[in-house]
């Protein structure tokens, strides 16, 4: 504890002096006690209609007019309820409603968690313990699925603008997803309600898309996995949306450079846990943060198994590559602390200092002199990013 | 609508700031120690469990009892409130989250919520029924530093029916198989040797069979799993630097003999080397070992101290299974002699397999 911490610093929000008293609404609504302090019962009188604007109204959100049968998602994706539930939210984001779940075509193979939402494979497979060494065959299955996920994801990229909402996105990655004879794998996954991953600003990841509309000025990341062939591609990228502040060019492109270093060291005989060494280095370079909660993970038949492959320095991460193996190794780097928070969604990600978070994934197969980005970008991927321009 | 708004309500009572939000207070605070109880049904874990929960030991301690690998379900915590010795109930429910992107098992991410839902933890009990190799919930509740956790293993205590445990290695004598205690006893940082009003003779002999196996485990002896709490909890027995297990390392001294068994049984063996050696080569010695498995033995755990060049910091290492760790923990002393000490438990150990390729980490 901090000396002369049990004694309260906080300035009164009207007048600056010491304060003792605090808006229960505030408390009631968990919003910050920066703005919620005041020294005298006076002084908060006075300062109320002013004051008061700090309280989101409860039906502000709701007067927007929402679809029929958007609601807000909780618990996971198994409840849905009408109201913005209660939460201290660490940023300026808040959650939207969520369209109703999207069908896909009966023709279209699925993963076994399609219909009831339950991955029954998956958990006890032994691949959760042993790292596969593919075949050729299965190999030449994941190029494939690879680059019907990287075709979905730029497809994805070329929607994104002030104005579209993070539905809007899902659609897309829906529908492009299953024109290619593909399954959207997130999709119910764990009752995961979506299509993709759409993490806006101070989301980690895991963001769910819904009815908000992006803003001038925010970063967006798109997350898809593709199911075809009965395997799995996985990659994201982070976007800019209109103009974007220094700051975030800043960490967005430090990110991806996170990925590339770290893709620049795979090769037979390397450890996995070197990956989280040279990220870590890379991001703490550039004061930037590695989260540290979630992790790359080995894919193929599985949608995750093992290895886990952690992004920051000092883990006791088991395994070295070998030639013949599938991961995705997938940074998340924050402007603030690397710590994160679950909203009550229990999917949504985002950064405990409510600052932003930028992602970059792909895809990757151990070759026997090094890797073969799987889901690598194409000629006719949108030019989105300024540091690749020639 | 603004008529609830235009009257302020009555301002209430500004606490203090010294309640930061949880997400950096919990690093401020010790984590709380979770202690593995493992052994076979009848062996005493239940009594064990209850002697903790109702005994008037001032301590609030959490017990869970837990079927691993049944990822899915609601677990019931028994805690103990302290003082007063009420029990209450409490319900942790385990996450059945896409494990796999996440770093931290449901099962952690579980004792954690519990962990902050409490004002205040001083330990968690988790019993495990019939766990016959505890590695996999070692590796699990293992955490690496870097993420903080408001939890930490502890140690892994086995409890033992003294009278059984007799007989098994009685009937051990006339076949090839090995008493299957043997596997928990390997992992053990303590057993409790349960029972031992039921056997009047030779309880040093038992104790014998027990270190042959685990030379560092600590025994302690009792009669209806009636222990000193003080002495099987708070072992730090995964904290790098715990000064009291370093200086365990330094003092082993090889006293335990190998009686040479190049049977199939469990046993500790030491590897000595007094020059320094290259970490670098120490590691992947370790991963050839540990990960590729390129010879037949079958290694459970290792602690051990290491001489590093170029460094005047001892190096202290631990596994178990596959997982492993080497760290400075602090300076040699002045008066200490440097040197390399690893005390290796496992099956079809060879120490002149071990010893020589440990040897080629010196250059």
């Amino acid at each position: 504890m901090e000396k002369g911490g049990s004694e309260s610093s906080l300035p009164c929000a009207r007048c600056g002096k010491p304060a003792q008293l605090q808006c229960p609404k505030c408390v009631e609504l968990k919003l910050p006690r920066e703005n919620a302090a005041f020294c005298t019962q006076d002084c908060f009188r006075t300062a109320w209609s002013s004051h008061k604007s700090v309280h989101p109204k409860p039906n502000a959100l709701a007067s927007q007019q929402f679809p029929e049968g958007w609601r807000y998602c909780l618990k996971r994706g198994r409840v849905r309820s009408s109201q913005l539930p209660r939460f201290d939210w660490t940023g300026p984001l808040r959650p939207y409603p969520i369209s109703p779940m999207r069908v896909v075509p009966d023709e279209i193979e699925k993963p076994d968690w399609a219909l009831d939402g339950i991955p029954k494979i998956e958990p006890d497979s032994d691949l959760q313990k042993r790292v596969e060494i593919k075949s050729p065959e299965l190999i030449e299955r994941m190029r494939e699925t690879c680059r019907i996920a990287r075709e979905v994801l730029d497809a994805a990229a070329r929607v994104i603008k002030p104005g579209i909402t993070t539905d809007e996105i899902d659609r897309v990655v829906h529908e492009e997803t299953i024109a290619r004879g593909g399954y959207p794998s997130p999709l119910n996954y764990h009752f995961f309600p979506k299509s993709c991953c759409t993490s806006v600003n101070e989301i980690i990841c895991h963001g769910i898309p819904d009815a908000r509309k992006l803003e001038d000025g925010d970063i967006v990341n798109v997350d898809v996995t593709v199911y075809y062939k009965g395997v799995h591609g996985d990659l994201n990228e982070t976007y800019f949306v209109g103009n974007v502040d220094e700051a975030s060019k800043q960490l967005v492109r430090c990110t991806y450079e996170c990925l590339e270093k770290a893709i620049a060291i795979v090769k037979p005989g390397v450890r996995f846990r070197e990956v989280g060494e040279i990220i870590n280095r890379h991001a703490s370079m550039s004061g930037l943060s590695v989260v540290k909660s979630y992790c790359g993970h080995g894919i193929g038949e599985l949608f995750h198994c093992a290895p886990n492959i952690p992004h920051y320095s000092r883990n006791k991460a088991v395994g070295i590559m070998k030639a013949g193996q599938t991961f995705t190794i997938e940074p998340m780097i924050n402007a603030g602390v690397w710590n994160d928070r679950l909203w009550p969604d229990d999917w949504t990600a985002v950064t405990a200092d409510g600052k932003r978070s930028a992602q970059f994934e792909h895809t990757l197969l151990v070759t026997d002199t090094g890797c073969e980005v799987l889901t690598a970008r194409l000629p006719s991927s949108p030019d989105v990013f300024p540091w690749l321009k020639p | 609508m603004e008529d609830d708004d235009d009257c302020p309500p009555v301002a209430v009572d500004l606490p203090p700031l010294a309640t930061s939000p949880p997400a950096t207070s919990s690093s401020d605070v010790s984590p709380v120690g979770v202690t593995v109880i493992t052994g076979y049904l009848g062996a005493g874990k239940s009594t064990l469990v209850n002697y903790i929960l109702n005994e008037q030991h001032g301590k609030r301690i959490a017990v869970i009892l837990n079927e691993f690998g049944e990822e899915i379900g609601v677990e019931r915590a028994m805690i103990n409130e302290g003082q007063g010795g009420a029990l209450v109930e409490e319900w942790v429910e385990l996450a059945n989250g896409c494990v796999c992107c996440s770093v931290k098992h449901s099962l952690v991410q579980a004792l954690e919520q519990l962990v902050q839902r409490k004002d205040r933890m001083d330990h968690i009990l988790l019993e495990t029924t019939g766990l016959a190799d505890p590695a996999p919930l070692v590796s699990v509740l293992w955490l690496d530093d870097q993420l903080e956790s408001s939890i930490r293993l502890d140690s892994i205590i086995t409890v033992i029916d003294a009278k059984n445990f007799r007989v098994q290695i009685d009937e051990h004598k006339n076949s090839s198989s090995f008493p299957e205690a043997f596997h928990q006893i390997a992992f053990a940082d303590v057993v409790i040797l349960n029972k031992i009003d039921l056997v009047k003779d030779n309880l040093e002999e038992l104790e014998k069979h027990i270190h042959d196996a685990n030379a560092l485990v600590t025994v302690v002896r009792s009669v209806r799993c009636h222990v000193d709490l003080n002495e099987v909890f708070n072992r730090q027995a995964y904290g790098a630097k715990n000064s009291s297990h370093l200086q365990d390392l330094l003092d082993y001294s090889k006293s335990v003999p190998p009686s040479l068994r190049h049977d199939n049984s469990i046993s500790t063996l030491c590897i000595y080397e007094q020059d320094p050696v290259h970490l670098a080569k120490v590691e992947s010695w370790l991963e050839d070992l540990l990960w590729e498995n390129k010879s037949s033995m079958d290694i459970y755990r290792c602690k051990g101290i290491l001489h590093i060049h170029d460094s005047d910091q001892i190096h202290t290492l631990q596994a178990v299974r596959e997982v492993y760790e080497v760290v400075p923990a602090r300076k040699w002393a002045e008066a200490e002699s440097r040197m390399n000490k690893i005390v290796v438990i496992g099956r079809n150990l060879d120490i002149d397999v071990l010893q020589n390729s440990f040897s080629g980490c010196k250059s």
